[in-house]
Parts: C-alpha cells; structure tokens; sequence
C-alpha cells in the first residue's frame, strides 16, 4: 500500500485520519440533521463496499464513515457525488459544482440543529429550514466556522458551544381578560425558565427585561392566554467551544433578531474571516478569531450592511468565562523564548 | 323555505346582519396555537363568510361569547355601585348541534339551578340567535351520538358550507326578508348519525355503587398522567365553574370592580378553603369528581340528560393526551364489574342456602 499520502488534502475532502495507517473516516455531511430517510442505503453501501461495515453518528450530525481504505478514495467520491448533488444542491440551494473529487472543502463544518418545530413541542422555530438557509450561505467556504441552531433556549443543540449559536425563540403575547389565573405560566416559567412572572390582582403581570422568550408559558396555558406573537425571533448566541486548552460557554450577541439579520451576519462571516486572516483559510475556532479581531472590531463587520430590526439588541461587551485548565493560562512570558 | 346563497350575496346578508347583531363563528388566528406554527381556532366576531372555519372543529366552546372568560358583574367606589352593562346588539352564533346542545346544559346551570335566575349569564343568553353549521362527520374524538347531542332543532337559520355557495334553511321568519331574491332549494340539514368513538355511560344506579366508584383503582392511574392544567374544562362547552372577586384599582384604593373569572375543577386549589384544606388532593380525585359531573351528577340532579354532550374538546386539549371517552368507558367497564360481582356474590349466598 501507498504509505505517502498527503492527509492535509484528503481531509479538505472531509475523509479524516485513522490510527491505522492508509485507513480514513468519510464524514458527510448532513445540513440541519435532518435528510430523507432513503438516503440511508447510500450510506450502507458505501459502509458496506468500502468502509468496515459500521458507520458513527458524527458529533455534529455528519454520517460518518471510518475504515474506508485509500486507494478506494476515488471510488468512494464518485459515489458520492449523487448525495453530495442531492443535499448541498437541491436541498440546500448551494451555489457549487458537484464533480467526481468528493467534498470540496472541510472548511465550514457541518451546521447542526436539533429537530425544532416540525415535530417538538418546546420548539418556536423551523431549525430545519433555517439550517439549509445558513448552508447555502457557508458552504463551500474554506474558512472555518462551526454553527448550531436550536429550536428553543432550551438549547438541545448545544448552540452556546459553538462559533455562531443560534436559538429561536417567540415574543409573547398576553391577553387580559382570557387569563384564568391558574398560575401555570407562573409556576412553569419559575422552574423552567427565569421566573419573571407573578400574579398581581388576579391577572398576570411580567417582567420583561429577563423573559427568554421560551414559550412555556404559551404552552401550558390552558386558555390560549399566552400566545406567541407570529413573527420569529432569534438570539445569537457567539464564541462558545470545546477543546483543550480553555474551553467556554459562548455569550449572547444578538438577542430578538430577524432571520434577516440572521442571514445577513453569518453572510459576513467569510469576509470578517479572510480579513482577520490576512485571506489565509486556517483553522481557528470562531471564538479566537474574534478575540483575536476583538469584540468591536468583530460587532462592526459582522453587522455591515445588515439593517437591525426594532426589536432587536445587540450586546455592548462581552466578558468570557473560560475554564481555565491551568491558573493564570493566559500569562505568558513577556519576552518570546521561541 | 331554504336558499341556495353565492358567498359574495352572504357576505352582503352578513353586513346587513351586523347592523343588529354581533355576529361569531369559530376563526382562525394564524400561529397562535399551543405549539410553533399551528393555529388555534377559536369564536369571536367576523363579517365575512370566508373568515368562518367550518371544515375544522374549534379549539374553544362558542360557550365564551355568553359567558366571557373574565366579565365585570359591578363598579363600586366606597359609597356607590354601578352595573357593567352590555352591547344593545343582537348575538348570532354559527354552533355545531353539540354546542347548541350544551348551550342548553349551560342554560339548566344558570338559569334553572335553584331559584336564582344568573342575570349576567341571561343578559347575553337572551340575546342569542344560533345559525346552525351542519355536521355530517364529526371528527375523530367525537361522540355526540353516544350522547344524544348530534341533532337538534334549536336554530334560526341553519348552513351547509360549498365551495362557490352555501345553502340556508330559514326557520325563524324574522330573516326571510333578507333571503327573498336567492334561489329556493330544498336543503334541510343533516346530523351525524354514527362517530368513530362510541361510548357507554356507567349505569350508577345506587348508592352503594356510587360509593364504590369513588374508590375506584383506576383514578390513581390519572395521577401520574394528569397534569391539572384546566385545558380540557376551559374547551368545554359545558364546564360552568368561576371564582368571584373584587379588585381594587392601583391608583385609587377606594374604587374597583367585581368580577368573575372561569375556574377548573382540574386546578389544584379548585376546593382549597381558608385554612388551606382541600376537598380534592390528588388529580385522580380532580379526575374523578370531573367525570361523574359530566356523566352522572348532572343528570342526577336534573333529570333529563348528561351533562356532556360528546364535543371531544376535552380530548382534542388534553397536552397528556388523555381520551376523555376513553375515561367513561373504562368508569363503565369499572361498573359492570361491580355490579357483576354484586351478582355473583348474591348467587353464591343463595346457593348456601340451598
Ligand atoms: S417565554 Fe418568557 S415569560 Fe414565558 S415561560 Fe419563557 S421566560 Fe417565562
Ligand atoms: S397559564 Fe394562562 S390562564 Fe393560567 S395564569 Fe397563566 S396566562 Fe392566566
Ligand atoms: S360532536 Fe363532533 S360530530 Fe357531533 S355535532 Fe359536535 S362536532 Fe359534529
Ligand atoms: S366533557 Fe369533553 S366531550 Fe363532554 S362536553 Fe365537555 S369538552 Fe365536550
Ligand atoms: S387537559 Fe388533560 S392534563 Fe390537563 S387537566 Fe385536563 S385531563 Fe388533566
């Protein structure tokens, strides 16, 4: 076999490294987490053909497929290509030619989302759809960025541990004189979300600076008193990741924002990247990329052009909280020993 | 004497309606259901036939148009009152035969309970007039004909809904004017007469049985099912209960209002006394109490019918997804077997005997 493989340019094809020399893991991707389920026999057959039988349910919803030989490559990307027409193209509407090579780029990783409305009940937004939006507008793009969209804060996607997290939720509506007093928007809000509910001479009242527009309230109402206003909402959610060395939680960026402005910011993405980058596509986790930019630097050009709803908020700061593994990580020698 | 009406021409009969009545029918309010992106239908005013959803059955009873959620019964400052009043409209209402029917269950509790006419309840009531939407199918949780509540005569005006037109029998000759240009038809309009849910009503004919039911197993299951969130009761076309209250104003301590806003037999502080004892503790017992109401009470104390009459919203608003039908079978199933073991208990001692 082979052993002179130049790994940096399989993987830009998405086929990562094994342990075992010459062998790689295909991860395809799967936009939204949410394909026809018919595509499962192309992903047998190629685990069956060429892989080693079994394939993993990559962390960030890519069908993933290890065992797959080197010299076998060719044969898997061929394959592929009608998969890769059917997702990216069809279904995402992304701007790009299929041809025999695979995957044309690992850059923009595959963006995640959990089932949203179209089947559960907590949910205020359509992820799905949203998710093959964000694709289309991502993808293919050499510079890296990591995206997840929940449905609801309650956030089953992991949105806060991602570059650009992005939660729908719903504005809501009250109605006076349908409100029973029951107290069950009350109570739910108090132990599922942030409490800012109380009762006040027989009626609801609500504090809303605090209200994370969750909609349990909605939910629970056994009246229809509580309704969500239609128009959807989305916070934004930046900065979060895994890893190593100090892991964190991202921050709230944006919060009530259209899906204009959703749109309009990850649509920016590329450009704020190449030019924090000097136009080098390297890997960095979006959050060190903005520190590295700095947070007003980021906020001014992730937000040209992108006009602001009324309703939206944008954050002025934002302090980190990052695990530091080690105390005082980020103190460093003054002068460069290297 | 029934029409056959163009939409465009209803619509003209429907402005012309609404220069003495206030005209509901079940509507649609886009997104504004329990979860994302589903709507909620419910009765409240409309003007034009294309508003009216009537291949749908209504999240909520028509029962909110009589009997407001939240109404103000008086004003009073410290040393006066003043009573709310009313609209000086008519009220025309597009009901299905179930609601119609338990409109008339709404009218035995208001107005033939005790001695007591509820004159906030007869104010509005009396000024109703029903447009009957016709019911062939029903939906899948209904079950108006196991309660005798699928046909009634209890109408002015009765419509079956096409898709270009809509044919209108006249039983109450103070709109025949208004129908006098339009094409006679021979439309009269037809009920349900079979759902896809039957169901039996207990037959508790005795004490002994009643007190037996009370202690029934099959409460405790709803225990861990229920939720006491009062969605089905506020559905219900049936469901009566308020609780009365004063409210003082904010800014002038002095003055305010009473009130009464509907309350649920389902909500955990439903029979809580001063003191903080309650009646009821569990949801099996709420479940309990909830159900004999609607298939036993009612009848009991008035004589003629059950108190529900088979809409199924109780079921359609269950988050818990609990089949109300489902309910009162089991309580039947529960009964018949009492009451054979009764039997067989009877049997066996006269067998000793012998
Ligand atoms: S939407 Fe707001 S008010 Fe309603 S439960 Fe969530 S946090 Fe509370
Ligand atoms: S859940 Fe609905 S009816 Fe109950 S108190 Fe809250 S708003 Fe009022
Ligand atoms: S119970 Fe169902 S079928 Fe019967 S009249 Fe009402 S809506 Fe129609
Ligand atoms: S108990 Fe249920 S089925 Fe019976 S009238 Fe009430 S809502 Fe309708
Ligand atoms: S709607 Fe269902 S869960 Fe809620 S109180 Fe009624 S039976 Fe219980």
């Amino acid at each position: 076999m082979n052993h002179d493989i130049n790994i940096k340019e399989l993987q830009k094809n998405c086929f990562r490294q094994s342990k075992v020399p010459g062998e790689f893991m295909l991860q395809m991707r799967v936009p939204g987490g949410v394909i026809e389920a018919r595509h499962l026999s192309l992903v047998q057959h190629i685990a069956d053909t060429w892989g080693n039988g079994q394939f993993h349910l990559g962390m960030r919803q890519t069908f993933s497929l290890p065992g797959i030989k080197y010299e076998n490559i060719e044969a898997v990307n061929e394959y592929i290509k009608s998969y890769i027409e059917d997702i990216e193209v069809e279904l995402c509407d992304v701007d790009m030619d299929v041809n025999d090579k695979g995957y044309p780029t690992i850059g923009a990783r595959n963006i995640m989302a959990c089932i949203g409305n179209s089947h559960c009940i907590k949910a205020n937004i359509d992820t799905t759809t949203l998710a093959r939006k964000l694709e289309k507008l991502i993808f293919p793009s050499d510079y890296h960025i990591k995206m997840s969209v929940a449905g609801c804060p309650n956030d089953c996607a992991k949105a806060q541990f991602n570059d650009f997290g992005i939660i729908g939720i719903a504005k809501m509506e009250y109605d006076y004189d349908r409100c029973i007093c029951c107290k069950k928007c009350v109570e739910t809000c108090a132990h599922h979300a942030t409490g800012v509910l109380s009762v006040e001479k027989g009626k609801i009242v609500k504090d809303t600076c605090c209200c994370v527009g969750c909609g349990e309230c909605a939910t629970v109402c056994p009246t229809g008193a509580w309704t969500r206003n239609p128009k959807k909402f989305y916070r934004v959610i930046i900065g979060g990741r895994s890893g190593k060395q100090y892991p964190r939680m991202g921050k709230m960026f944006l919060n009530w924002v259209t899906e204009d402005v959703v749109l309009g910011v990850i649509g920016n993405w590329q450009e704020f990247s190449a030019e924090i980058l000097n136009h080098k596509p390297v890997y960095l986790h979006g959050g060190h990329l903005i520190d590295r930019a700095g947070y007003d630097k980021f906020k001014e050009m992730i937000l040209k052009g992108v006009e602001l709803n009324p309703e939206a908020e944008v954050a002025d700061k934002i302090y980190w909280a990052e695990t530091e593994y080690r105390a005082n990580i980020h103190v460093k020698p003054a002068c460069n020993t290297k | 004497m029934s029409y056959s009406v163009s939409v465009k021409k209803m619509n003209e009969i429907l402005k012309e309606l609404q220069k003495d009545y206030k005209v509901y029918a079940p509507k649609r309010f886009e997104k504004r259901g329990r979860y994302s992106d589903t709507d909620l239908i419910r009765y409240a005013e409309i003007s034009m036939v294309e508003e009216i959803v009537y291949d749908e059955k209504a999240d909520f009873s028509p029962k909110e148009v009589i009997y407001p959620i939240t109404q103000t019964l008086f004003y009073f400052t410290e040393h006066e009152y003043k009573e709310s009043k009313v609209h000086d409209k008519g009220i025309l209402i597009f009901a299905r035969p179930c609601d119609i029917n338990g409109i008339k269950r709404l009218d035995t509790i208001f107005l033939e309970n005790g001695d007591q006419e509820d004159i906030y309840y007869k104010r509005l009531r009396e000024k109703v007039k029903f447009i009957l939407m016709e019911c062939k199918e029903g939906w899948d949780t209904c079950f108006c004909v196991s309660m005798g509540s699928n046909q009634t005569d209890n109408y002015s005006l009765a419509v079956r809904f096409a898709e270009n037109n809509l044919l209108v029998e006249v039983k109450d000759e103070a709109f025949n004017n208004l129908f006098a240009n339009e094409k006679t038809t021979d439309f009269t309009p037809e009920f349900v007469t079979s759902n896809q849910v039957t169901v039996k009503i207990p037959e508790i004919d005795n004490k002994e049985i009643l007190k037996k039911v009370h202690d029934l197993d099959m409460w405790e299951s709803y225990n861990s099912r229920c939720g006491n969130c009062g969605a089905c009761t506020s559905a219900c076309i049936t469901c009566s209960c308020f609780t009365t209250s004063d409210v003082i104003y904010s800014e002038n301590g002095r003055a305010g209002e009473r009130r009464r806003v509907w309350a649920s037999c389902l909500h955990e502080d439903f029979t809580e006394m001063a003191g903080g004892h309650s009646f009821r503790n569990t949801p099996g017992e709420r479940m309990r109490f909830r159900t004999l109401h609607k298939v036993y009470d009612f009848k009991a104390r008035f004589g003629e019918e059950q108190m529900c009459v088979g809409c199924g919203r109780c079921t359609d608003r269950c988050p818990q997804l609990i089949s109300f039908a489902t309910t009162i079978n089991r309580l039947s199933e529960e009964v018949n077997k009492l009451k054979n073991k009764k039997v067989s208990q009877v049997q066996a001692a006269s067998k000793e005997v012998e």
